[in-house]
């Protein structure tokens, strides 16, 4: 690991180093299930991995994970050493997957602040036997017994402190009273307190003994107390007491992490971190590697012994010890907190939004005025500010490559479990998607991708039947399309089934009475599976359970703004596709008026707008309106009357109509007035509020009103 | 068991020292130089500690300090390997940085603060010293 | 704006050390008017009042769920009580006012016919609501009646208050394969 990291605590390095070792593993593993064997390269790598990790689990004292590693290191030393033949390969890849997985789980356990008390005694069993059977099938009369696998035992451990679940740790801010003489004794009078409870604690101003001007400060900006101790938020407010010369006290438990950061003084020893924004992320990538390949050990640590003596042991002040701060380490990658980002994101959508407001300003609006250079300033403070946007997006942005690796390994496992013969194709996997987004896609794909498998594929004998050539496919492909990313699970399995589903929504009164079953579009039955508690299906299995998951699915998906659309055929496959904007979405837009109200719609949406006559349209007796435009008919939705607005122009002659095409459908859109074309930043609309058909989420306009964002494939329907 | 302990803070010391008084006699020092002091004297008498445990942040000279002076002592008087003392670290510190580093200076165990006492037991055992 | 300091000077006045987490303010309860009667809400979950707004109407919602308010930036939905309470609707005026309050991570305001004051309640004088009542509607709501002096105080449970609807038609299909499956 790069030298920049190290800084980081014993346990997750040890957490982080090994995850990432047994990805890696899965990654090989899943690649070579349907070879004859494991090739040389592969038997290395998985022997290093596990020598790797028994030699830090060693260390840590996880005494079940180094003997489940050591035992599969011995396995695949005496693969390499022997190159044994007929080695049976598909039980191997489940011994290795086996564990991998047990060791995956005492990780999550370690990382969840538990104990690893797995029991690896039956993996270990198992393994012991597999490694005769393999031995045995090679004895020659006379041949020399195979190497034995050395192992040193390990000699120094390391042992993690109790403290990372049980202690609190808060942020203190106390106010004294103006008139309160000699503030920083009772300052230090409270800090006496704390430290009955206290683990470990931190104030600032530190020198509140002897320094008698610390006494102002205290007054002026407060006392600052960082604590960490096992006591409740209670417990700790009622010793600092309650007293004529406290005026506030605030208490926040914060994150040990923030503890560990101190005070924000700004640190002014520390090293200005570059932020390469200059080279994409894939060159930093290969930049951090290359020198990692280089660097073997530190040529000289960046602490040293003597660092540690405690310099100064006055009563009032805090310890300080000899340490500097490392000198000049510069770091290509820099790692920073989500909160921060998130926080940059926000800032950015509201200096759009400013940016907005200044350009709209009324004072410019006067008659006359030369706006030339005005106008060219504004056009650079555009630029800047699309700049910005787009390297800020960049840096949240992550391929979906691991997502999709971990689907690999649940097709692989459910397929086996139901005895079906199932190939899994990957497309698109380096497309990148903000990170908040791969959250919360992860459990709806797993599900997509578990309901193929089990629901959508057939058994190999009933694909025989139907006379299905070839292995059953899972193909898991994604795209960004239009400021959206879609992200598609296709199987060639039996796809929906029309009449079943139909007939459970009869029964559940899910359908109108007075419409027949053949007025319902495929696609409208297709997502009647995504109403809570539909499932057609006899028994629940253990993979994709009652039905209950497809309107989580739905749920989770509308979360991030999202939409789930399904297409199938019998008989050949369905096709899941998530549709989800882009988090932050900065889009062109135009803004419209109907009565007061006022929307917005994404320029790339609209082919045209123009002004009609009455004698272009066309009435239909069920109350349907169509216009001709140029010899094309187009059918019409007043958005007005649509939506029950209170005021809009009834009359096509006064108001304005748009043409929206998407994927060759159109739509002519009736509205009262266009106001203009600007940079929206789009917000979502706040979870609390149902999902309104036709409207994809909201945005601040120049003036601070709220403007609706119309969703076009939505309004086509 | 003999055992060494070098802690500076009043109130860890009488903590540690109760615990570690478990498993044999402890003596008790306050900074990293008598610490030093005491692991020089005990090997000159010729009843070397089995066990020394460091706390790394204390004054006049840290635990990083004590352990390579530890070690140097050993060196210079021949050591055997499998005889030299066993030394725990511990502190508040879990960097991977200052672990690596305890572990290159020749420390045996490193602990974090609080101690979990169970660990520590294990690790004594794995060490054969109880 | 006087509303949102009087109220600050208020609940500052009670306690000299103010935060905004729970259990600092358990007894202290935000009251308003709606009809004849004084709600309660706990002020734990109280994160501002302020002025009524221009709000922005969102088609095809429920009849309570008015709209989106801009609030500094933020982007938040606004609830009519009464129309939550199934009463009829009151024009706003000057004195109307909506109540930010946050539950469980989710951001609503409350419109709110007239703003009283933060009260103190004691756990002993609260009593259960009655099971039977004036608007039962209100009664999903109430989980409690507050004595204040002479006057009482309808308690609010503000995740209810939000969240609770009529049985849907999904539940009522859930239902029904339940008991389709028990047979």
């Amino acid at each position: 690991m790069a030298e920049e990291f190290n800084t980081e605590s014993m346990l997750d390095m040890y957490l982080f180093e090994n995850t990432q070792l047994l990805e890696q593993l899965q990654e090989t593993v899943l690649e070579q299930k349907d070879a004859d064997s494991f090739d040389e390269d592969s038997i290395n790598e998985i022997f290093r991995t596990m020598h790797t990790i028994k030699g830090s689990s060693g260390i840590m004292m996880f005494d079940n994970i180094t003997a489940v590693s050591h035992k599969l290191e011995d396995v695949f030393y005496y693969l390499r050493e022997s190159h044994p033949e007929n080695v049976p390969h598909v039980e191997l890849v489940e011994h290795v997957l086996e564990v991998e997985d047990f060791i995956s789980s005492e990780m999550e356990k370690i990382r969840g602040g538990d104990s690893p008390d797995g029991d690896a005694s039956e993996i270990i069993v198992n393994l012991d036997k597999f490694l005769d059977k393999i031995k045995n099938g090679v004895v020659e009369e006379g041949a020399e017994p195979p190497p034995e696998n050395v192992h040193t035992a390990p000699t120094q451990f390391y042992i993690a402190p109790m403290a990372t679940s049980d202690s609190h740790f808060y942020k203190i801010f106390i106010t004294f009273f103006p008139e309160t003489e000699m503030a920083n004794v009772h300052a230090y009078r409270t800090v006496y307190a704390l430290k009955e409870i206290a683990e470990d604690i931190l104030y600032s101003p530190e020198d509140i003994l002897t320094d008698e001007k610390s006494g102002e400060a205290i007054i002026k900006d407060g006392f600052k107390i960082l604590l960490q101790a096992q006591s409740t938020e209670e417990e700790v407010r009622e010793l600092i007491g309650v007293g004529y010369d406290i005026q506030k006290v605030d208490v926040f438990e914060c994150k040990a992490e923030e503890f560990l950061r101190g005070f924000d003084f700004g640190d002014a020893d520390a090293p200005l971190a570059k932020i390469d924004l200059e080279s994409s992320v894939e060159e930093i990538e290969a930049r951090v590697s290359d020198a990692e390949k280089e660097e073997k050990k530190p040529a000289k640590p960046a602490i040293a012994p003597g660092d540690f003596v405690i310099q100064s042991r006055e009563p009032g002040k805090q310890k300080k010890l000899a340490k500097d701060k490392p000198k000049g380490e510069k770091a290509a990658f820099i790692s920073v907190n989500v909160k921060k980002m998130d926080q940059l994101m926000d800032l950015i959508g509201e200096l759009v939004i400013s940016e907005s407001v200044v350009l709209q300003s009324s004072d410019l609006k006067v008659p006359g005025l030369n706006l030339d250079n005005f106008n060219k300033a504004a056009a650079q403070l555009a630029k800047v500010s699309t700049d910005l946007q787009n390297v800020i997006m960049s840096m949240r942005m992550v391929p979906l490559t691991n997502t999709f690796q971990k689907m690999n390994r649940i097709v692989f496992d459910v397929s086996r479990k139901l005895g079906k013969d199932i190939e899994f194709v990957m497309l698109g996997e380096q497309t990148e998607v903000d990170k908040n987004i791969i959250e919360h896609i992860s459990d709806p794909l797993m599900h997509l991708v578990r309901n193929s498998v089990d629901h959508g594929i057939e058994t190999n004998e009933e694909r025989k039947e139907s006379g299905k050539s070839g292995k059953g496919k899972v193909t898991l492909a994604a795209k960004t399309e239009a400021g959206k990313v879609w992200i598609s699970v296709e199987d060639n399995g039996k796809g929906l089934d029309r009449e079943k589903i139909i007939a459970k929504a009869r029964k559940q009164g899910l359908l109108d009475d007075n419409k027949p079953d053949s007025a319902y579009t495929d696609k409208e039955v297709n997502q009647f599976i995504t109403l809570p508690g539909f499932s057609t299906n006899e028994q629940v299995t253990e993979y994709s359970g009652r039905g209950v998951g497809m309107d989580v699915v739905v749920q989770n998906i509308q979360a991030i703004g999202g939409t789930l659309e399904i297409e199938s055929e019998a008989g050949l496959g369905s096709i899941m596709t998530l549709k989800i904007p882009l988090t932050l979405a900065i889009i062109d837009g135009i803004v419209m008026e109907i009565g007061t109200s006022s929307f917005v719609m994404e320029t790339s949406a609209i082919k045209e707008f123009t002004r009609v006559k009455e004698n272009m349209m066309i009435h239909e007796p069920n109350g349907d309106e169509y216009v001709m435009i140029r010899d094309d008919c187009f059918p019409v939705l007043r958005l007005g009357r649509w939506y029950g607005l209170e005021q809009y122009e009834e009359s096509v002659e006064d108001g304005v109509m748009l043409i929206l095409e998407i994927d060759e459908k159109k739509v002519c859109l009736l509205v009262d007035r266009l106001v203009g074309e600007q940079e929206i930043v789009v917000k979502p609309i706040p979870s609390y509020i149902k999902k309104v058909k036709g409207l994809s989420g909201c945005t601040q306009l120049g003036d601070g009103s709220i403007a609706l964002i119309l969703d076009a494939p939505g309004l086509i329907e | 068991m003999k055992i060494l302990l070098a802690e500076d803070d009043f109130a860890t010391r009488k903590f540690m020292a109760n615990f570690l008084s478990k498993y044999g006699e402890c003596d008790v020092t306050v900074d990293g130089m008598e610490a030093v002091d005491a692991f020089m004297m005990a090997l000159e008498d010729g009843e070397p500690y089995d066990l020394v445990c460091l706390d790394i942040m204390m004054p006049v000279m840290d635990g990083y300090q004590a352990l390579v002076g530890i070690r140097n002592l050993e060196k210079q008087r021949n050591v055997p390997e499998d005889k030299a003392v066993k030394v725990i670290m511990t502190t508040a510190l879990n960097e991977e940085r200052n672990v690596k580093m305890a572990f290159e200076l020749g420390c045996t165990i490193y602990s974090g603060k609080p101690i979990d006492q169970d660990r520590f037991e294990q690790a004594l055992k794995k060490l054969n010293l109880i | 704006m006087d509303e949102t300091s009087k109220w600050k000077e208020n609940a500052e006045d009670n306690d000299t050390a103010s935060s905004d987490r729970d259990d600092a303010q358990k007894g202290k309860y935000m009251t308003f008017k709606s009809g004849l009667e004084y709600f309660g809400l706990g002020i734990q979950y109280v994160e501002q009042i302020i002025q009524f707004q221009t709000i922005t109407a969102i088609p095809e919602t429920e009849d309570y769920i008015k709209g989106l308010i801009n609030l500094r930036g933020k982007v938040i939905p606004v609830v009519d009580v009464r129309l939550r309470f199934k009463q009829p609707p009151l024009e706003y005026n000057d004195r109307t006012c909506i109540i930010v309050i946050n539950v469980r991570d989710v951001t609503v305001g409350l419109i709110v016919e007239q703003i009283a004051e933060v009260v103190e309640i004691k756990e002993d004088n609260i009593l259960p609501p009655p099971t039977i009542g004036r608007g039962s509607v209100q009664n999903k709501y109430v989980y409690g009646i507050g004595r204040v002096g002479d006057t009482v105080k309808l308690l609010l449970d503000p995740d209810k208050l939000l969240n609770d609807e009529d049985l849907s038609i999904a539940e009522q299909a859930n239902e029904m394969i339940i008991e389709e499956n028990e047979r």
